[in-house]
């Protein structure tokens, strides 16, 4: 397992971030304030590291961040509130260690970005100047991409792919499932938010079930015939779980073509229903609404970037990190999102000092509970190759297949340090 | 999202609505750089013969961003009344940068009602995926797309294969007319590319061709190559005039085959 490893060169990409910026060659003409001003979009895990780095690294830039949220709940681990083993309000970060390093947090939603006068609307009308722009939107929900599937139909058949009054929807209707109900999980075609997290969600949501209701059945109905750390999953399913989780992949009649969320019903393609006590419909997803208004996405909905400093590829002066951009074979996860950050604050800092931005590293380790003493990962490093971002070889890697019960458990609490060190990280202690 | 979601919404609507909708996926001849994207591909330029296509009337939609090259949707529409007079008579598709880059041949009758087809091939690296469409008078058109293939660290493909035996195909057909028809069967697609976990060569075996009959008369060939993906799919239309039993029959390499059989009501 790489866990070690990566630490180390998760320590490693620090120092070269922190000790990058060196050479100076003079800073280019900004607008007020010595040293720039950044406006960051978003409160997650890339926007709240990207502004709290970017003041650690130049405390003389200005930094506001715009979050409509007073606390965000973060995605990573509501699967374990799901699961009955975490209460909601441990997922929340507020923003006071944000504001104590120097960033003006301003709780509004962001509207509109004018990237040639550099400027940025928001929802309480206000119009903020920047010099640089950085964008963290997370992804939105393509409503009505998958028939049936429109706002309104969330509310009866949630997707919980955004943390909050989504995930607390179907944890309650979780518990007033009746024992012997069936669950079914609707999973998309990638790419999506947390290639591991809807087979995370399974496990915990089997968890829940085989402790309070064990005659009830899950039904996973995936548009893809593989997923991640889908071997180890298996093995643990049936090792946990017995026959409780059945999973239908696409060329078996596994994609869910047309949701009936009043009946709880879903058609697949080749005309199989299915009916659900609760359903879970984990849909087609597309970058923040915002990355689209900034003009930042591309055809495919996401936002391409320059590898090296996640500059937009499309619009000057705007930064991009997180799930909204095309990063793989960096995953969609919070880790990378905050990873990424980094790399974004240093060359931001940079860009504002005229300086070139340091070479970057990134690291991701996605964790997934399956049970309360068995977690799993997979993990790896990237470098920028051939003007890519490509994997290191040999730095990462997944879960043995054969691992012993201490060692799952390890993984497990590996996963919770990691939650907690990441949230710290992040939004401060 | 999935593409066949999106087609699924089109084969709804008027094929006018289609083409429209669908242009903007069309790279336009003047947005390439440099030579056209076809110049160079020898099965292209062997089936063009000379001939400079025309670049309207044909639509080709793949999905711009891929994280899983092993199967991507992707659907050629082709302008076309489908009439025995004046109909779209094959269609081909290219992946240039894959190891075979010929995908697939669709031989269409004009009982298909629609010059449209849905499969889900294999692109080895980012490239630009090219349709030719010929009609029945010759006249042959070109559609290209970019498609950008990636992979994600958290997506470790399983080396997972499929019996050995060909399995019983699926197939749908749809309420409305021109009536929707969706088939696939269980099958590896091995491509004679890869190696065992032993490191043995897995030999080629693949399907070979999908016939699509209605009494005596052929309504789809394809002829399907290695770049097809494992499971493979594919999605057509049938006209409906009339009510008929439309038969599928899914070829091996091997000379196997497996049929299936459906009712195509009218209108």
């Amino acid at each position: 397992m790489s866990t070690i490893v990566h630490a180390i060169d998760r320590r490693g990409a620090l120092s070269l971030l922190a000790g990058g910026a060196a050479l100076g060659v003079g800073r280019p003409s900004l607008g007020q304030g010595a040293a720039g001003r950044v406006i960051v979009v978003g409160g997650g895990f890339g926007g709240a590291t990207a502004a709290r780095y970017i003041r650690r690294l130049d405390p003389a830039v200005e930094v506001t961040l715009i979050e409509p949220a007073e606390r965000f709940y973060t995605c990573p681990f509501s699967n374990l509130y799901l699961g009955g083993l975490r209460d909601f309000e441990s997922l929340g970060h507020g923003f006071d260690a944000l504001r104590r390093a120097g960033v003006s947090v301003v709780h509004a939603t962001a509207e509109d970005v004018d990237t040639a006068g550099r400027t940025v609307r928001l929802s309480t009308g206000d119009t903020l100047p920047y010099d640089r722009l950085v964008l963290s939107p997370g992804i939105d929900i393509r409503w009505g991409a998958l028939e049936g599937y429109d706002e309104a139909a969330a509310e009866k058949a949630p997707h919980a792919w955004k943390a909050g009054s989504q995930t607390k929807l179907l944890r309650a209707q979780l518990e007033a499932m009746e024992d012997g109900g069936l669950f079914v999980l609707v999973a998309p075609a990638n790419p999506f938010r947390c290639p591991p997290g809807p087979y995370e969600r399974i496990s915990m949501v089997a968890h829940y079930l085989k402790t309070n209701k064990p005659h009830s059945k899950i039904l996973v109905l995936d548009a893809k015939d593989q997923f991640s750390k889908q071997g180890l999953f298996t093995d643990a399913w049936a090792a946990l779980y017995g026959d409780m989780i059945e999973w239908v992949g696409l060329s078996q009649d596994g994609k869910v073509v047309r949701v009936d969320a009043d009946a709880r019903e879903v058609e697949t393609e080749f005309g199989n229903k299915h009916k659900a006590a609760v359903l879970n419909v984990v849909p087609p997803q597309q970058a923040g609404l915002i990355a689209e208004r900034a003009g930042v996405t591309d055809d495919s909905g996401w936002v391409p970037v320059v590898p090296a400093t996640f500059a937009s590829a499309k619009v000057e002066h705007v930064y991009v990190v997180g799930d909204a951009t095309i990063a793989a074979p960096m995953p969609k996860s919070g880790f990378c999102a905050n990873t990424q950050a980094k790399v974004v604050a240093a060359a931001v800092v940079a860009d504002l000092a005229g300086r070139a931005p340091p070479a970057p590293v990134w690291v991701n380790t996605c964790y997934s509970l399956i049970a309360p003493d068995y977690g799993i990962s997979v993990a790896g490093v990237y470098r920028v190759m051939d003007g890519k971002i490509a994997e290191v070889e040999g730095s990462g890697g997944v879960s043995p297949r054969e691992a012993d019960a201490a060692f799952r458990k390890r993984e497990a609490d590996y996963g919770a340090g990691w939650y907690a060190a990441i949230s710290a990280d992040t939004w401060g202690a | 999202m999935s593409t066949a979601n999106v087609a699924m919404q089109v084969g709804r609507t008027t094929r006018r609505a289609v083409l429209g909708g669908l242009s903007a996926c069309v790279v336009a001849p003047g947005a390439m750089a440099g030579p056209a994207a076809w110049e160079g591909v020898p099965a292209v330029a062997a089936l063009l013969a000379g001939v400079e296509p025309r670049r309207d009337g044909l639509a080709l939609q793949l999905p711009a961003l891929t994280e899983d090259g092993s199967s991507v949707n992707v659907t050629v529409v082709a302008e076309s009344p489908m009439t025995a007079d004046d109909h779209i008579a094959t269609l081909h598709l290219f992946a240039p940068r894959n190891p075979s880059p010929e995908v697939a041949a669709f031989h269409l009758a004009p009982g298909l009602g629609r010059a449209e087809i849905s499969t889900r091939i294999r692109l080895n690296e980012s490239q630009t995926v090219i349709a030719v469409a010929r009609t029945n008078k010759g006249e042959v058109r070109l559609a290209a797309r970019e498609v950008t293939v990636t992979t994600t660290g958290c997506l470790v493909p399983s080396d997972q294969t499929t019996a050995g035996v060909m399995q019983e195909p699926r197939v749908r057909v749809g309420p409305s007319l021109p009536a929707e028809v969706r088939t696939i069967i269980d099958h590896p697609m091995e491509t004679g590319l890869r190696q065992d976990s032993a490191g043995r060569p897995v030999p080629e075996r693949i399907v070979r061709e999908v016939i699509a009959t209605a009494g005596e008369t052929i309504l789809l060939r394809a002829e399907l190559f290695r770049s097809v993906a494992a499971n493979p799919y594919l999605r057509f239309f049938v006209d409906g005039q009339a009510p008929v039993e439309l038969q599928v029959t899914w070829v091996e390499d091997t000379g196997a085959r497996v049929s299936a059989t459906v009712q195509v009501p009218a209108a």
